[in-house]
C-alpha cells in the first residue's frame, strides 16, 4: 500500500485534521496513554541500550584513561603536537569547504538533461562506493616518485618528471591527502544536496522565467535559499565526520614524510600503539574536543529549530 | 628440492625431538590445564605448521591443552598493547619486536613475570648476548631480571644484486673490507647503469625513514655503532650522550646518511618507507645493495631460482679503522604478562618451547628467517652454514658466530620510547629537509633523547 | 517599437539562445570529461595491478603489461597464504554489514517512530545524545571498545564489530527517519489509533511501508559504512578466520614481502557488493533523501 493510496483512504479526516495538525504541530498533543506510553519506552529502549552501552561507557572509561593533566603537557611540549594540530585544521577547513562547494556547483551540474549526464553520476559515484582501504592504497601507489600512475603520466604524454608527491614536501603531501578525502567524500555529499534540490518545487522557477531571470539570478534568489540551511547543516556534519577521519591520511601519507602530515585522529593511534602509549594517545585525540563540542552544540541548535532534512 | 629435505627433516628429526622430551618430566597436573598463547602469524606458512607441530609435541608430553591463536603481526603487535593496558591477557605472549617496543616499559611498571628460571633451564646453551638481551630493569624491584625467554634472534645483513654489480662493471669480490668504503664502492655504480638505460636505479638503499616503524632506527643504529658510537647506553642502562666518542660517532652517522640521500644515491621515496617498501624497492631492482633486517628480502623470492642465487647476503665490513664491528643482535621470544591465569603452566610451556630442538626445527621450517639464540646449533646443524646455500651461511654467521651486541632498548625502557618517536630518522629529515647541519641535527636529536631517558632512572649497580 | 525590429528579434534570440546553449553543452561537456578522468584514475590504477604480475608494477608504463587475470584465479581458488580464508573473511565481511544493516534499520526506526511519531516527551533528548556519538571521534573509541567488548565477553567476534557499526550509523538513521517521517501525514496515525490500532501495528502496517524509500536509503547508508570501515574491524578481530576482508588486506600492508597484485585484485572483488547495491538502489535512495521537503 502506498502513500497515494493510503492518503486517498485517510481523506476525509484530511480536512478537519490536517488543519488543525498544521496549526497545532503537536500530533497526538503529548497525551499517550498508559499501554501506549509503555510502546514508547519500549520503541526507544534499544537505541537506548545501544547508547549506553557502547557511546556512554566507552566515553566514560576513554576520559578516565586521558584524565591526567600530565599527559597534556607531554602533548604539548612535542613538536610533532602543533604540527599536527596545523595539519588537522588545515584539513578541515580547506577539505570541507572545498568540498561542500564542489558539492553544490556538481549538484546542480547533474541535475542537467542528457543520458550521458545520468551515465556520469553512476561512475561519479563509485569512489564512495568502493571501500577506502583499497582506493587510498591506489592513491597512495599512483602519487609514489618513481613508478606511480601520476608521473607516468605525465611523463608520457607531457614528458614532465612528476615531484615525489608523498615523499619530501609536507604541504605537497597534506595536499594530496585532502585530495583523495574531496576524492572520496564528494560524491557523497553531491548526492545529498541534489536530492535537496531536486525537492524545490518546479512551479518556482519557471516564476523566475517568466520573470526572466539569468542562470545566476535564479540560482540566487530561488536555489540558494532554499538550500542554504541544508548546505550548513551538511557543513557542519562533514566537519565533525572529517575531524575524525582516520583512513584518508593513514593510507595516502601514512603520516606524511618525516611524521608531518599527521592529523590528530591518526597521531591518537599511532601514540597509542606505535609508541605504546595508549593514555597520551587518548588524550591526543580528546585534546580535539574543544574544537568539536562547539561544532556540535551548533549542528544541534540548528536540527531542532529548523526541521531541516538532511 | 631444499624445501622438500627440510619439511621431512623437521617430520624425521621432530619425532626424535618429541621422544626426547618426553624423558623430562614436566609438571603432570592432575586435572590438564589449558594455557592460552597469543602467537604471532608465521612469515610462511611453513612455520605456522611448525608452530602447531610444537603445541602438539608439548600436548603430549605434559598432559596440558593449549590454546594458541595465530595473529597476523600488526593486528598482534595492537592487541598485546590493548591487553597489556587493560589487564585482559592472555597467558603467553609473543611479538617480533615486542622486546624493544612494548616490554621495556612493562617491565619497568612491573607488569611481566619474571622468567629468570625458565631462562636458566637453557642457560649454558644461549648465546652471551642474547641473555644480556632479556634482562630487563624493574623499577618496582630495582632489580635487573630476565622478562622474556629467548627464542629467535635476527640481525642486519647486506642484501646486493650481483647482477647489477656485474652489469655496472665491477666484482663484488673487490669491494672493501672497511666501512666507509663499501658504501663508496656502489656509489659509482649507479651512473654506469644508468647510461646503460636503467633510468630509475639507485645505489644505496639506505633507510632514513621515520614510518618503519624498526628499519630506519636499525640503519642509523649500526652506522652509529660502526663509528665507535656503541657507547650512547651502557648495559647498566645509564646515558652517556656528552661522550664526545658518541658525539662524534653520531655526527658523522647522520652526516653519511644524509650526504648520500642530498647526493642522489637513495631513492627520494626512502625518506617515508615502511619496513615492507624497503624489500619491495629492492626486489623491484630500484637499489643495488641495502641493510636490513633478516634475510626476509631474499627468502621472499625463495622460489625463484635465478634471484634468489642472484641476490648476495653479505656480513658486516670492518670498521674504518680495521677492526670488528659487532652487529647489533634483535633477539625475540615469549613472555608472560602478570595477571595471566595459569603462570607455572605458561612456564612449563616456554621450558619446552626454548629446548635447542624443538626451538631449532620450528625456525628451521622458517626458511632461515630467524636465527637460534644458541651458538651450538648454528655450528653443529649443517643447515645453518651449509655452503649451498649463501644466503642463511652469511647470516646465520654474522648472527651467531660473529661479535654482537644487544640493542639500546633493553638497557634502558626511555630508549624504546626514543625509538618509538622515530628520533633518529626525524634528525636525518632535519639535515635533508629542513637544512640544519648534522652537529645541530645531532645536538637536537640527543637533546630529545636525554629528556626521555630523564623519565626513567635507573638506581641499580 | 518599429514592425522590423520586434520581427527580427525572435530570430536573433533563437540563434543567441541556440549559441548559448551549444556553448553551454559544450562546456558541459568539457567538465564531464574532466569529471570522468578526476574519478576513474584511481580506480584505473586498481585495475592495473591488479592485471599485472607484481615485478612490472614497478615499470614506467601507464597501460597494463602483460595482463592477466591470475591473480583474480588466485583469489578464487584461495591460493595464497594471505588469502587462505578469503571466501570465509568475505562471507564474515557481508555477514557484518547485512547485520548492521538490519539493525541499524530496525533500532533506528523503531527510535524515531517513538520519538517523531508517537511524539514521546523525552524524545528531544534522545535525538540529542544520539547527535553526540558523532561528537567523539571513532579513534577516540577504539582503545576503550577493545576494553569494553573483552568485558561483554565480545573479543574477536564479528559481534563486537557488528555493535561499532551499528552505535556509529544509528544516530544518522535516526535523522533521516525523523526528516523523512514528516512527509507522512500524521492523520494516518491518529485514523489507525482511532480504529483501535495499536503502535505495534501503527508501526508495522503504515510506519514502516510507507518509510519504505528511506529505509532503503539509510540502509544503503549503513551498509557501505560497515563496508567501509577499517580501524575497527582491524582492532577488534584477530583470527584468520573472524578477521574480514580490509583486515586481511592490512596484512599485505604490513609483511616483508606483499604481492600486491593480488590485493589489489582482492579489493575489486571487495567492491562488488557495495557497488552492485549502490546501483541496484540508487533510485529509491534519492527519493529517500529528497522526500523530507526543505523546510527552514
Amino acid at each position: 500500500m502506498d502513500g497515494a493510496q493510503v492518503l486517498d483512504a485517510a481523506e476525509p479526516l484530511a480536512t478537519t485534521t490536517f488543519t488543525a495538525a498544521r496549526r497545532g504541530r503537536r500530533y497526538w498533543r503529548g497525551n499517550l496513554q498508559g499501554s501506549e506510553y509503555a510502546w514508547a519506552v519500549a520503541f526507544v529502549m534499544p537505541y537506548a541500550a545501544v547508547f549506553l552501552a557502547f557511546v556512554v561507557y566507552p566515553v566514560i572509561y576513554g576520559v578516565w584513561l586521558g584524565r591526567s593533566p600530565a599527559l597534556y603537557e607531554e602533548l604539548a611540549s612535542e613538536p610533532i603536537y602543533v604540527r599536527t594540530v596545523v595539519n588537522t585544521v588545515l584539513y578541515v577547513v580547506i577539505g570541507v569547504n572545498v568540498k561542500m562547494f564542489g558539492a553544490l556547483l556538481l549538484s546542480g551540474f547533474f541535475m542537467r538533461r542528457g543520458w550521458w549526464v545520468k551515465a556520469l553520476l553512476l561512475i561519479f559515484v563509485l569512489p564512495w562506493a568502493i571501500p577506502a582501504l583499497p582506493s587510498f592504497m591506489s592513491i597512495h601507489w599512483m602519487l609514489n616518485g618513481q613508478w606511480g600512475l601520476l608521473n607516468n603520466i605525465l611523463w608520457t604524454l607531457f614528458g614532465i618528471d612528476g615531484p615525489g608527491w608523498l615523499e619530501t614536501s609536507r604541504w605537497l603531501a597534506l595536499g594530496s591527502v585532502i585530495t583523495s578525502h574531496i576524492w572520496k567524500w564528494m560524491p557523497f555529499w553531491t548526492v545529498i544536496l541534489m536530492a535537496g534540490r531536486m525537492a524545490i518545487p518546479q512551479e518556482l522557477y519557471e516564476a523566475a522565467d517568466i520573470d526572466g531571470a539569468t542562470r545566476l539570478q535564479r540560482f540566487n534568489y530561488v536555489t540558494f535559499p532554499l538550500v542554504a540551511n541544508l548546505y550548513l547543516v551538511c557543513t557542519l556534519l562533514s566537519t565533525i565526520f572529517t575531524l575524525g577521519d582516520f583512513n584518508s591520511v593513514y593510507f595516502v601519507s601514512g603520516g606524511g614524510p618525516a611524521l608531518s602530515t599527521h592529523v590528530l585522529a591518526t597521531l591518537g593511534i599511532r601514540n597509542a600503539f606505535e609508541v605504546a602509549r595508549p593514555d597520551l594517545g587518548v588524550a591526543t585525540v580528546l585534546s580535539a574536543l574543544p574544537l568539536m563540542i562547539p561544532l556540535v552544540i551548533l549542528l544541534m541548535r540548528k536540527l531542532r529549530t529548523t526541521e531541516v532534512q538532511l | 628440492m631444499k624445501k622438500l629435505s627440510r619439511r621431512s627433516a623437521l617430520r624425521g628429526s621432530f619425532s626424535v625431538a618429541a621422544t626426547a622430551t618426553i624423558a623430562r618430566p614436566f609438571l603432570a597436573h592432575a586435572a590438564a590445564t589449558t594455557v592460552s598463547v597469543w602467537w604471532p602469524q608465521g612469515f610462511v606458512r611453513e612455520e605456522d605448521v611448525g608452530f602447531r607441530a610444537v603445541v602438539e609435541g608439548y600436548e603430549k608430553a605434559s598432559g596440558n591443552k593449549v590454546d594458541f591463536t595465530l595473529i597476523p603481526f600488526a593486528p598482534l603487535m595492537q592487541k598485546i598493547v590493548g591487553a597489556l593496558t587493560t589487564g585482559d591477557v592472555p597467558d603467553v605472549l609473543s611479538h617480533d619486536t615486542a622486546p624493544v617496543t612494548v616490554i621495556p616499559q612493562n617491565a619497568w611498571n612491573d607488569k611481566l613475570v619474571d622468567l629468570s628460571d625458565v631462562v636458566e633451564t637453557q642457560r649454558s646453551q644461549y648465546h652471551p648476548t642474547a641473555l644480556l638481551a632479556s634482562q630487563y630493569y624493574n623499577n618496582a624491584t630495582k632489580k635487573r631480571r630476565a622478562y622474556f625467554a629467548p627464542f629467535k634472534t635476527s640481525v642486519s645483513p647486506f642484501h646486493v644484486w650481483n647482477s647489477l654489480v656485474e652489469k655496472a662493471g665491477y666484482k663484488l669480490s673487490d669491494a672493501p673490507k672497511t666501512w666507509d668504503a663499501f658504501w663508496d664502492f656502489f656509489k659509482p655504480m649507479q651512473k654506469k647503469l644508468r647510461d646503460k638505460g636503467m633510468r630509475g636505479v639507485y645505489a644505496l638503499g639506505l633507510q632514513p625513514t621515520t614510518t618503519g616503524p624498526a628499519d630506519g632506527n636499525a640503519l642509523f643504529h649500526y652506522f652509529l655503532v660502526a663509528y665507535g658510537g656503541n657507547g650512547i647506553i651502557t648495559p647498566d642502562g645509564k646515558p652517556h650522550l656528552d661522550d664526545p666518542q658518541v658525539k662524534e660517532a653520531v655526527i658523522k652517522a647522520l652526516a653519511f646518511i644524509s650526504t648520500a640521500y642530498k647526493e642522489g644515491y637513495v631513492p627520494p621515496g626512502a625518506l617515508s618507507w615502511n619496513d615492507a617498501d624497503d624489500n619491495n624497492a629492492f626486489h623491484a631492482k630500484q637499489m643495488v645493495m641495502y641493510l636490513d633486517g633478516t634475510i626476509s628480502a631474499e627468502v621472499a623470492l625463495y622460489h625463484k631460482k635465478e634471484e634468489y642465487a642472484d641476490m648476495v647476503t653479505l656480513g658486516l665490513p670492518l670498521d674504518n679503522a680495521g677492526k670488528q664491528i659487532p652487529a647489533q643482535l634483535g633477539v625475540q621470544g615469549p613472555f608472560i604478562p602478570k595477571g595471566a591465569k595459569n603462570i607455572e603452566v605458561a612456564k612449563e610451556f616456554i621450558k619446552y618451547l626454548i629446548q635447542p630442538q624443538v626451538s631449532n626445527e620450528y625456525l628451521k621450517t622458517g626458511l632461515g628467517r630467524w636465527l637460534p639464540a644458541m651458538p651450538d646449533l648454528v655450528k653443529t646443524d649443517p643447515f645453518w652454514l651449509d655452503p649451498k646455500d649463501q644466503h642463511v651461511a652469511a647470516y646465520a654467521r654474522e648472527g651467531q658466530l660473529d661479535p654482537t651486541v644487544p640493542t639500546y632498548p633493553v638497557f634502558n625502557p626511555g630508549y624504546a620510547e626514543a625509538n618509538a618517536q622515530q628520533i633518529w630518522g626525524t634528525a636525518e629529515a632535519d639535515v635533508i629537509r629542513e637544512g640544519l647541519t648534522p652537529e645541530a641535527a645531532a645536538d637536537k636529536a640527543l637533546k630529545r633523547i636525554g629528556a626521555i631517558l630523564a623519565k626513567y632512572p635507573i638506581e641499580q649497580s | 517599437m518599429s514592425a522590423a525590429l520586434t520581427e527580427s528579434r525572435p530570430a536573433r534570440r533563437r540563434t543567441n539562445y541556440r549559441r548559448r546553449r551549444n556553448l553551454g553543452e559544450a562546456a558541459a561537456l568539457a567538465v564531464g570529461v574532466v569529471i570522468l578522468i578526476w574519478t576513474l584514475t584511481p580506480i584505473y590504477n586498481i585495475v592495473i595491478v591488479a592485471l599485472e604480475a607484481h615485478g612490472d608494477v614497478f615499470t614506467n608504463d601507464i597501460w597494463p603489461v602483460k595482463p592477466s587475470l591470475e591473480s583474480f584465479w588466485v583469489i578464487l581458488t584461495q591460493g595464497h597464504w594471505y588469502l587462505e580464508y578469503f571466501w570465509h573473511q568475505f562471507g564474515n565481511s557481508l555477514y557484518v554489514g547485512l547485520a548492521t544493516v538490519f539493525l541499524t534499520l530496525l533500532i533506528g526506526s523503531l527510535a524515531s517512530f517513538s520519538i517523531g511519531r508517537m511524539r514521546i516527551r523525552q524524545g528531544w533528548l534522545v535525538s540529542n545524545a544520539a547527535l553526540l556519538t558523532y561528537v567523539i571521534p571513532a579513534s577516540f573509541l577504539a582503545i576503550p571498545f577493545y576494553r569494553i567488548m573483552h568485558l561483554y565477553g565480545l573479543s574477536n567476534n564479528l559481534w563486537a564489530v557488528i555493535a561499532a557499526e551499528v552505535t556509529f550509523a544509528t544516530p544518522y538513521a535516526i535523522f533521516i527517519f525523523q526528516q523523512y517521517g514528516v512527509s507522512i501525514p500524521i492523520e494516518l496515525d491518529e485514523a489507525a489509533r482511532i480504529d483501535g490500532a495499536s503502535p505495534t501495528q501503527i508501526y508495522y502496517r503504515i510506519y514502516l511501508p510507507l518509510m519504505a524509500p528511506a529505509l532503503v536509503a539509510v540502509g544503503t547508508y549503513a551498509l557501505l559504512l560497515a563496508w567501509n570501515e577499517y580501524l575497527y574491524q582491524f582492532l577488534l578481530l584477530s583470527s584468520k578466520r573472524s578477521m574480514t576482508v580490509p583486515v586481511a588486506l592490512a596484512q599485505f600492508l604490513n609483511s616483508d614481502e606483499a604481492p600486491w597484485n593480488y590485493m589489489m585484485a582482492t579489493a575489486i572483488v571487495y567492491s562488488v557488493p557495495p557497488v552492485a547495491i549502490y546501483y541496484a538502489f540508487r533510485r529509491r535512495m534519492t527519493a529517500g533523501l529528497a522526500m523530507g521537503g526543505i523546510k527552514g
